[in-house]
């Protein structure tokens, strides 16, 4: 039922299974396009047998800006993942999962220190799936969404910023055990 | 972008600071006087042209086209003025490469000489950059060239292949001349060869080294070998150990294996992609790859159906099944998508495998391999949301027996002793589903002789499913798989336990059972797809009754399921057309169809849109505002979005893919409609339309030789039917699709009506008048020639009449001939003989126009139902007195053709109005009135005119009565009837409509259905309101 390929502008044309998904963003042309043009091997695509978009994940590999690099807060080499997204009818078969570990072998083999993400507190589901593929909270950004998933009445939400470390960080310098206790500013966030 | 974008350039920092703050501040006449002082003191030729360039930024004419003059003699004199001249003469031209200046003509190739002359500067990358960001090929390649040559064998090998792939998209740019194409597309082939060869021959290479080392580069080499190569060059490259599909495979890299099976596959080279699949997935096994890298289910199938190509196709075959055991045996490493995967190789490689290899006794017996395989598949996946679109192809290729094996052996038996009743509930969906999808087989179906014992027979089928006279689809099938199906929903809603238990399937089976019921109605119904063959309108064509059932039931399901978008554009389809465009807007909306995806999913809502309901676009906000504005900042610019960070990364398939994507966006007939439909709207309602459609920027490379292409994506659309028959969508539309014969003969119809609508300015006074006058006549006759030819031949193609409805054609057909004819009118002198042509031109235009009248003014005032349209037998009659529509209201659902007759009458209208204004000036300017239009014309052109203008009052009474019926009260009740049959069919025998009375109780009574119908009215009683605004003058 599946493939799995690199992503190539066409299938924008096939992405309905996914973005007519309210929980899935539609982002602009450029976006998109700015992650195949710079990170093509990190745009990857699961499809189904009649050429549909299934599945899609979205990275970056970047440090932070040289001003940065004596903050705490820098980031050294990293991949990022934007957006991973699965269609409603291929949920439960691990494309999710397969999409971003195919990521994590692109993080590799361009020697990233550790693959990131950010996640919302609330989203206790991609929490788990995310710690299950050996990801762990390294900090908690305050008030890093702009409205609250789940409860109207509240105008933020936390998000989690949660890291894998890569083959390259042998002695995973760059991952924590009590990320939950590290809160940080939206704005040290690059 | 480059920063002189968005304000000026910085000035040389040796510039004095009077002048820098004066030209900071914008206080240009400061900065003329100061800029010439320096000039005559310094000799500078940069003061120079900085007083150019702030000219430049003055009222006069003269001295805004002052940088553009100064440009033109640098460009002519073959100088190269330094870098920060030409950053300054392009801030100050910014605006005019909007136009009609060309960048390949000016700063381009100033760009290319300073390039030339410093090629180690970093900022020669800049004048790459800035060529690209104005897409002119010619410059950028030139720069790319210069930079190749002065950083050959360094690290940076972006150099080497910004070289290449510009030559190589020159190549097959219209930029590129026709001598030079032939010399870029050998060039580029060439440098990629000589830089495999030298990978191929080196043990190990170096990034200085000039041959291909990442993916990016070989993937490059091959994508230009198949555009520019020849075929045996590719196919011996790509079985190469190192730079082959295999080879790069071994490292890892899959994308060239993937883009070589697909370009093999459409060369038909099935031995080559047998041997490769073969060795990639034997690598997966041995170790070579991690083992999953290449099971997708494309590759086993192209694996399983190349083994059936080549020519020991059994062994082949059996290599298949070997290669996919050793996969299977290791399948508990894999993931939940692999293993399915798994299971689909094995289903594929079943099924290609020969008849005689699979029943080598040839007994006739229906459980073959094919179908335990489908039953082994879905044993393990029938509760997966995509099941049913798994085996549906399978399926649908069984034979007979095999289907009978499968529907009444297999499927019954698959739960066993199960006793849970929510899978037992899904797997009874499924069924439900696969038996709608048999309907559509043809193997379900016998001939039938026409004349059996002296009778004619008026099925020509016999159905071997339930052995009844059958035409395509069997109706006495689908009226019990309705049936069965409303069992299995009600059975589901009254068990609490089991409905509670819904949340935790993958989908919801009322859901899907919904689906069958609705698609069934619509098949009962008699609906087809609307496409030129069907020419009479939606009430004649189908069976009122049984069609608004099919709505109201899927209507009645999107409450308990609103977040289905599949069954949400089903409906939506649906009300457009009956009509009811408001409410589908209302459905639509939360969609939330935007950005990106609109290109391609815009066309579900808005094709057609403005001759279905023009009020629509008289809300708060432009309706089409977000599609304009996707394109105006898409393709505002003439270089692909983000292109430059393509080359920049060095992500050179990229660079090929986005420019690719580019073109099919701008020659998207998305675009087209998104124009069209909006300038419709407003010539409905007597708005200005700001621009010609030709002078619109996204039309600017559009000409009779484009071909537009529909993105459209069906995706989205639930769909059970075979491969037999249409998809479900082309049930559903007003008409054809998107194509690109309608797009462009939409778009020279824009052009005719700009012709024609044409105002000067009001304070335009040409100062010689009998020149402009004849220059303004040549004009106008060459255009109507241009587009009389254009749309004679658009509609003379041979795949045109599929691609529209009868009233496009009519109307299209009537504005072609208008061209013509004032062709005629406007080059006849009046001293000649009018041409016969003439008269039989507006003859034709004349019955054009009385037979789009005659199709709208005479529908029917009622309805077809069951009882009127159905021939009643034994096991299919669905008999019920019908209700009926009142007066003019059944043409609510036949608003396009309306739209059509109304758009005709407007053009001839305007055209001869057209005539009789070029007379009219005519004698203005010459009193001897020898020069004016010819007496036998102008009143060829009144007569049109008068007729038309008749048809156009008739319109307007009809938009008038439909208001008044619309006004009346009784409409809940009507429609009730019309959809069940009124209250004394109950009484007489209307419990014998089983359909209905079912329909009725899935959706949970005829009480429940008023508020529907409600609905209903009240849309079409708003699309009326807004047709009650529009023009008929």
């Amino acid at each position: 039922m599946a493939n799995f390929r690199r992503f190539r502008p066409d299938d924008l044309n096939k992405l309905s299974k996914c973005n007519l998904d309210p929980f899935t963003e539609t982002y602009d042309l450029g976006f998109y396009l700015q992650y195949y043009a710079k990170w093509p091997s990190l745009f990857q695509v699961a499809e189904d047998q009649h050429g549909n978009i299934i599945g899609y994940i979205m990275g970056k590999l970047e440090s932070s800006p040289d001003v940065y690099r004596f903050s705490e807060h820098y980031l050294p080499w990293h991949a990022h993942i934007t957006a991973v997204t699965v269609a409603p009818e291929a949920r439960r078969l691990g494309i999710g999962k397969l999409l971003t570990e195919q990521l994590e072998v692109a993080a590799d083999a361009n020697g990233a220190w550790f693959v990131d993400l950010f996640v919302r507190v609330s989203n206790h589901k991609a929490i788990a799936f995310y710690k299950s593929m050996g990801y762990s909270v390294f900090r908690v950004v305050k008030d890093y969404y702009g409205e609250h998933s789940t409860d109207p009445t509240l105008s933020s939400e936390d998000a989690y910023d949660m890291r894998k470390p890569m083959k390259r960080d042998v002695k995973r310098q760059h991952v924590r055990d009590d990320g939950e206790k590290h809160e940080v500013d939206p704005s040290v966030v690059w | 972008m480059a920063p002189y974008r968005y304000g000026p350039p910085a000035l040389k920092s040796s510039v004095d600071v009077q002048l820098q703050t004066a030209f900071s501040d914008g206080n240009w006449h400061t900065v003329i006087r100061l800029a010439t002082k320096r000039a005559s003191t310094l000799k500078d030729p940069y003061y120079e042209a900085i007083k150019v360039c702030a000219e430049s930024q003055l009222d006069g004419t003269a001295e805004k086209c002052g940088a553009l003059v100064a440009i033109d003699e640098l460009v002519k004199n073959k100088k190269t003025p330094d870098l920060d001249t030409i950053e300054l003469y392009e801030w100050a031209c910014r605006d005019f490469f909007d136009y009609d200046v060309e960048y390949a003509d000016t700063l381009g190739p100033l760009r290319a000489r300073w390039a030339k002359a410093n090629p180690s500067s970093p900022l020669a990358m800049q004048c790459l950059q800035a060529c690209l960001e104005r897409w002119d090929l010619v410059s950028a390649q030139q720069i790319a060239t210069s930079l190749d040559k002065a950083h050959a064998n360094t690290a940076d090998r972006r150099y080497m292949f910004w070289n290449i792939i510009l030559t190589y998209l020159l190549s097959i740019s219209p930029q590129c001349t026709d001598a030079s194409r032939k010399v870029y597309s050998l060039l580029a082939v060439r440098q990629l060869e000589r830089a495999a060869d030298l990978t191929e021959n080196s043990e190990k290479l170096e990034p200085t080294d000039r041959g291909l080392l990442t993916e990016e580069e070989v993937c490059l080499y091959y994508r230009v070998l198949r555009s520019h190569g020849t075929k045996e060059d590719f196919i011996s490259r790509v079985k190469s150990p190192k730079l082959g599909a295999i080879g790069q495979l071994k490292e890892g890299k899959k994308l060239l294996l993937c883009e070589t099976l697909d370009t093999l596959e459409t060369w038909g080279e099935w031995d080559l992609i047998y041997q490769l699949c073969r060795e990639a997935l034997s690598l997966g096994l041995d170790g070579g790859t991690t083992p999953f890298l290449v099971c997708d289910l494309q590759i086993w199938r192209k694996f399983a159906a190349a083994a059936s190509k080549v020519a020991d196709s059994e062994s082949a075959l059996g290599e298949v099944q070997t290669i996919l055991n050793k996969y299977i045996e290791i399948k508990d490493t894999a993931s939940a998508m692999y293993k399915k995967n798994l299971s689909l190789a094995l289903l594929e490689a079943t099924f290609r495998l020969p008849a005689a290899a699979l029943n080598p006794n040839r007994d006739k017996t229906g459980l073959s391999p094919r179908v335990v395989q489908i039953g082994l598949f879905l044993d393990q996946y029938f509760e997966r949301l995509s099941a049913f679109d798994d085996v549906k192809g399978y399926v649908a290729e069984l034979g007979f027996d095999e289907i009978k094996t499968l529907m009444e052996d297999v499927l019954p038996k698959m739960l066993g002793e199960d006793v849970d009743k929510a899978r037992k509930a899904v797997l009874n969906a499924l069924e439900s589903r696969l038996r709608y999808l048999l309907t559509t087989c043809p193997q379900t179906l016998s001939p039938q002789p026409s004349v059996v014992d002296g009778e004619t027979q008026d099925k020509p089928f016999q159905c071997r499913l339930c052995d009844n006279p059958a035409s395509i689809p069997c109706e006495s099938c689908l009226k019990k798989i309705l049936l069965d199906a409303s069992k299995a929903y009600k059975e589901i809603r009254g068990d609490k336990e089991l409905v509670d238990s819904i949340p935790r399937l993958d989908k919801d089976p009322r859901l899907d059972l919904a689906l069958v019921m609705g698609t069934s109605l619509l098949k009962l119904s008699g609906l087809r797809p609307r496409t030129t063959d069907v020419i009479r309108p939606l009430w004649q064509t189908v069976d009122a009754g049984l069609f608004l059932q099919a709505v109201l039931l899927l209507d009645a399901q999107l409450k308990e399921t609103p977040g289905d978008t599949e069954l949400r554009l089903l409906l939506v389809q649906l009300y457009l057309l009956l009509g009811c465009a408001s409410y589908a807007y209302q459905l639509w909306t939360p969609l939330d169809v935007k950005r990106t995806i609109q290109d391609a999913l815009s066309p579900l809502f808005f094709d057609r849109i403005s001759s279905l309901s023009p009020g629509l676009f008289h809300g708060t906000r432009p309706l089409m505002e977000p599609l304009r504005s996707f394109y105006s900042h898409n393709l505002g610019d003439r270089s692909p979005v983000r292109i430059w960070d393509a080359f920049s990364a060095g992500s050179y398939t990229s660079i090929l893919d986005i420019v690719r994507y580019d073109g099919n966006l701008r020659r998207s007939c998305t675009v087209m409609m998104t124009l069209v439909e909006e300038r419709r709207a407003t010539r409905c309602y007597g708005g200005k339309i700001d621009v010609e459609i030709e002078e619109h920027f996204l039309t600017e490379n559009i000409d009779d030789n484009t071909t537009l292409v529909n993105n459209t994506d069906y995706g989205p659309f639930p769909n059970l039917e075979s491969t037999h028959g249409p998809p479900v969508h082309e049930y559903l539309r007003l008409g054809p699709g998107l194509s690109n014969e309608r797009s462009h003969l939409a778009f020279l119809s824009e052009q005719y009506l700009d012709l024609l609508l044409y105002k000067p300015p009001k304070d335009y006074r040409p100062s010689k008048q009998t020149e402009v006058a004849l220059r303004d006549r040549e004009y106008t006759l060459e255009t109507l020639s241009r587009l009389s030819n254009s749309l004679t031949d658009f509609l003379h193609q041979p795949t045109t009449p599929s691609r529209l409805t009868v009233a496009e054609t009519t109307y299209y057909t009537v504005l072609s001939l208008l061209a013509a004819a004032l062709l005629i009118a406007l080059s006849t002198p009046r001293s000649d003989p009018v041409p016969k042509t003439l008269s039989l031109l507006t003859g034709s235009i004349k019955s054009a126009i009385a037979s789009l009248r005659t199709d709208f003014f005479s529908l029917p005032s009622s309805p077809s139902t069951a009882a009127s349209k159905m021939t009643p037998d034994k096991t299919t009659t669905i008999t019920r007195k019908g209700g009926r529509l009142p007066g003019v209201s059944p043409s609510l659902t036949e608003m396009p053709t309306f739209a059509a007759l109304r758009d005709a009458a407007l053009a001839v209208r305007h055209s001869a109005a057209f005539v009789v204004a070029a007379h009219d000036r005519e004698l203005a300017r010459d009193r001897s009135g020898r020069s004016g239009v010819h007496r036998d014309v102008l009143a060829e052109m009144r007569a049109l005119d008068a007729a038309a203008g008749k048809v156009l009052g008739e319109a307007k009474g009809h938009v008038q009565r439909l208001k008044e019926v619309l006004s009346e009260g009784g409409w809940l009740d009507r429609i009730l009837e019309l959809a069940f049959g009124g209250a004394e069919n109950e009484e007489e025998g209307g419990r014998e409509d089983e359909v209905a009375r079912t329909v009725e109780e899935v959706i949970g009574g005829r009480g429940a259905a008023e508020e529907w119908a409600g609905r209903v009215v009240e849309s079409w009683r708003e699309g009326v309101k807004g047709w009650g605004m529009v023009k008929m003058e």
